[in-house]
């Protein structure tokens, strides 16, 4: 038995050390740019990876993700911004219950409190808008990312409006976003392989089914809906610290369509598609930005990424990485269980 | 005039009707009973172009109508009247007559058409500007029998015209459907009301569980000894 | 402040956008009635359309009406090209897959448009007869108020005959109904969508060249809330009616106005926020909207 559970965790440990001695090796190797760029890389396949639990194994069609990224980003940056430039900056000085006006909070803790946020604000956002369906909740989640960043504009007094905030301390590097992302994927893997996890597909795949088997659709909505967040807003926070400048604008509907890109052309649905569909096109994008800057092309690469997702949905509908098998029997034995439930019904 | 030779038909991967072979003349009225779930309706729907069998063919007139779509068939004579009437609730009761006429184009005869409905079900013609959705079941039912015979069908496919109309308006119903044959239009109907079926039908096919269990004239069939404990309780 | 000049000025505005926003609706209704769609790709089309006819105007010297007709004929094109080379194929997956796609769509029109007009907004004159301005009494406003009010009803009307009367018409209002029993009649399904989506794109079109003319400029990305704020207009005033389409459309627009209008200045930028914050009430207190079917909303 011990020895089953030690092999289990091994299972675990050695590709994560693996992944660490990889990067180290990369930091060595390769110049600030590239590392930025796999560091970025890091970052939006925890916001893929998020998305995935809402989206593919909830079946939830979110489009609000830049949403909570921004709540995650502007939480942190608010944390942690350096005391002695708050003044210059006209940032609102930390009330006595978060620190008081001499603190600045430290990486680690403020990441936490924006994920936390970000899982709360879609506590009270999913109440309402998860009892709604299929393509009212994409637009209703639309709309509340569109308030998010009409908020960001004009509370100007909170978030300097959308002049945005530059000289965000430089605290995310390769470690720490790799770190979140073993994190991320951990948390998740745990939760998809757990009864919270399987009832969330069962819901997914046939509502009716899973509520006669005395599952509570919206309790599980709102869990992945809010799990989904928190990382969303993990992710923004190490975004603000990587970058240094957050704009309200940023966090707008490109944002939310790359992620949705990438985690359709990667595969929903399934663990490691979101990880190579995130890697693929931020690799893709920095690629090309060079090219479309040099040659005056503006919105090539979103052309590009555009064509490579209609052609996805035309030809290969879940993505690169199909857990086509999975998905098939799962629609199958929902079909099943439906059919059967619809004739015990009309006898009666 | 219709020949089902051998279907397979599965819902994913589900099989719903195997091995199924039946045969209507033309004229007849031919009843395909069962209690539910036997694949009746499942056979009916795929006789009329909705579902694609796995294997077998549906050969109508001499013709293998297997692969053609269902707006296809409803122009070859093949019209189906489905379960649960699926009317268009949302258009007036002229308008859904109308559109049964959708693909003829002989506005004459339409006219002829829709008068002979009319004189058939009389309830149509006054409630001609109502919209469907508020007209009773048997309204309804009648409704649906009348823009299915719009399309000038000469094989009517009949999907449990009984189902949920009390007593007195199935008589009626049933009647029309006589008057209806009588006209020389070929009826296939699916009913789970076995006692009814069998008063206008001329042959009758019993399904269970996806496949033909016993066929025959109706009076053979109510005196087998599996009917009679089945259905009569005997 | 609030003096009866003020209040009947901020009353045509709220018509002439309310007129927008309910041929706006009404085009993407078309669509979304019998597919169940929610054409983000509607969006990209009146980002075509205002361009096609600034293209006609200005730079071809193309006389008014031939332009107008033109940037018409060119929106039903894209429809049409839209619905065969991909919407037809996707239709049978997946319901996800098609709002996918048509925002893909989106991206991909907004980029091009960006590409090969330019990431700056342009300076979008209507001829000159239709901007001059007019006074009646204390209200003033430019001849293409007018005419957008004018167009936007002749539109309206034209469409509700071609519904209510036309044998293609009822058979597209039988087809949003279900589309399965339409095929059981008869109905040739593809060809009805075919034609929803060049009638809905063709007026899509042609609303872009409204709100250029109404605001003056048109860029890459005016489409995109344009296109939202039909869907919002729909679900206002009922999922799958036409004519509930069109009074969301007007009720949208004479709210947004009024709020703007009559809130405190500095709750003008909120005008955005405001039309999803009505979108969201309506979705969870009355979800079928004013004239709605009762549809599926919840879950």
């Amino acid at each position: 038995m011990l020895v089953s559970r030690i092999k289990r965790q091994l299972q675990v440990i050695i590709p994560v050390v693996f992944l660490f001695l990889i990067l180290g090796l990369a930091s060595t190797v390769f110049n600030r740019y590239i590392i930025h760029i796999i560091t970025l890389a890091g970052i939006f396949i925890i916001a893929t990876v998020s998305l995935n639990l809402t989206n593919g194994y909830s079946g939830l069609f979110s489009l609000g993700h830049a949403g909570f990224m921004a709540v995650g980003a502007y939480t942190s940056t608010l944390l942690t911004f350096p005391v002695e430039l708050r003044k210059a900056y006209d940032l609102l000085l930390l009330p006595r219950i978060l620190g008081g006006p001499n603190y600045q909070w430290p990486f680690l803790p403020a990441v936490l409190v924006a994920g936390l946020l970000s899982g709360l604000v879609a506590v009270l956002v999913g109440a309402p808008v998860l009892r709604l369906r299929g393509h009212y909740l994409a637009v209703a989640s639309l709309g509340f990312m569109v308030i998010v960043e009409t908020l960001a504009i004009n509370l100007r007094w909170l978030t300097r409006g959308s002049i945005g905030i530059n000289a965000i301390p430089h605290y995310t590097n390769l470690w720490w976003s790799y770190a979140w992302v073993v994190v991320t994927l951990y948390v998740i893997w745990r939760i998809v392989h757990s009864s919270y996890g399987r009832a969330m597909m069962a819901i997914r795949d046939d509502e009716i089914a899973a509520q006669v088997q005395g599952i509570n659709p919206f309790k599980y909505r709102l869990l992945s809906f809010a799990i989904g967040a928190f990382f969303a807003g993990v992710a923004g926070a190490l975004y603000a610290h990587l970058t240094r400048a957050i704009m309200p604008y940023v966090f707008s509907f490109g944002l939310t369509f790359q992620i949705v890109i990438m985690l359709v052309i990667g595969g929903a649905g399934t663990m490691v598609g979101p990880v190579i569909g995130a890697t693929l096109l931020v690799a893709f994008k920095y690629a090309m930005k060079p090219l479309e800057e040099s040659l005056r092309l503006y919105g090539f690469t979103e052309l590009i990424y555009a064509a490579l997702l209609i052609l996805m949905m035309i030809k290969r509908p879940k993505g690169i990485v199909s857990g086509e098998r999975q998905l098939l029997i799962a629609n199958k034995a929902g079909l099943y269980l439906r059919k059967a439930m619809h004739s015990l019904r009309l006898d009666k | 005039m219709l020949k089902v030779e051998g279907i397979d038909v599965h819902y994913g991967i589900i099989p719903a009707v195997r091995q199924l072979s039946l045969r209507v003349e033309e004229g007849q009225v031919v009843a395909l009973v069962g209690a539910n779930g036997a694949g009746k309706t499942t056979t009916l729907k795929t006789i009329a172009g909705v579902l694609q069998p796995k294997k077998g063919r549906v050969i109508y007139n001499g013709e293998d109508v297997t692969e053609l779509a269902s707006d296809k068939r409803v122009r070859m004579g093949i019209t189906l009247i489905p379960e649960g009437r699926q009317i268009f609730s949302g258009l007036s009761v002229k308008e859904n007559l109308l559109l049964g006429a959708y693909y003829r184009k002989d506005r004459d005869e339409i006219k002829k058409d829709v008068n002979w409905i009319h004189g058939l079900f009389s309830v149509l013609i006054e409630r001609q500007s109502q919209i469907a959705g508020t007209l009773s079941g048997g309204e309804q039912q009648m409704l649906a029998l009348g823009r299915g015979l719009m399309s000038r069908p000469k094989l009517l496919l009949l999907d449990e015209p009984s189902l949920g109309l009390a007593p007195m308006i199935t008589k009626d119903v049933y009647q029309a459907i006589q008057k209806i044959n009588e006209t020389g239009i070929t009826i296939l109907l699916v009913e789970q009301n076995i006692n009814i079926a069998m008063k206008v039908a001329d042959y009758a096919y019993v399904m269970e569980t996806g496949s033909l269990k016993l066929q025959g004239k109706p009076e053979d069939v109510m005196r087998s000894e599996e009917i009679r404990k089945a259905y009569l309780g005997d | 402040m609030f003096t009866a000049g003020y209040i009947s000025q901020q009353a045509l505005n709220g018509v002439v956008l309310g007129s927008m926003y309910a041929l706006l609706a009404l085009g993407m209704t078309v669509i979304y009635g019998i597919l169940r769609l929610i054409n983000f790709a509607h969006g990209a089309l009146i980002t075509l359309g205002a361009f096609c006819f600034y293209l006609c105007l200005t730079l071809l010297g193309l006389p008014f009406i031939a332009a107008i007709g033109l940037v018409m004929g060119f929106g039903a094109l894209m429809g049409l090209v839209l619905n065969a080379a991909a919407y037809k194929k996707i239709r049978g997956g997946p319901e996800v897959s098609l709002l996918i796609t048509s925002l893909g769509f989106y991206i991909f029109i907004e980029n091009l448009m960006k590409l090969i007009a330019s990431p700056q907004p342009y300076a979008f004159r209507p001829p000159v007869f239709l901007s001059q301005l007019n006074k009646v009494g204390t209200v003033t406003f430019r001849t293409i108020d007018i005419f957008i009010i004018l167009f936007s009803l002749a539109i309206m009307a034209l469409f509700t005959a071609f519904v209510k009367k036309t044998k293609l018409g009822i058979a597209m209002r039988a087809t949003a109904e279900s589309i399965e029993t339409a095929r059981l009649v008869g109905i040739n399904v593809d060809r009805v969508i075919a034609i929803a989506f060049i009638l809905g794109s063709a007026i899509a079109s042609i609303t872009g060249f409204m709100w250029g003319a109404k605001y003056g400029q048109i860029s890459y990305d005016m489409g995109f809330m344009a296109g939202v704020k039909a869907f919002v207009a729909i679900v206002v005033g009922g999922v799958g009616s036409i004519p509930g389409a069109m009074l969301g459309g007007f009720i949208l627009g004479m709210v947004e106005i009024l709020s703007i209008g009559f809130l405190p200045p500095g709750f003008a930028a909120y005008r955005d926020g405001i039309v999803f914050a009505i979108l969201i009430l309506v979705l969870l207190l009355r979800p079928s909207g004013i004239m709605g079917r009762k549809e599926e909303v919840h879950v």
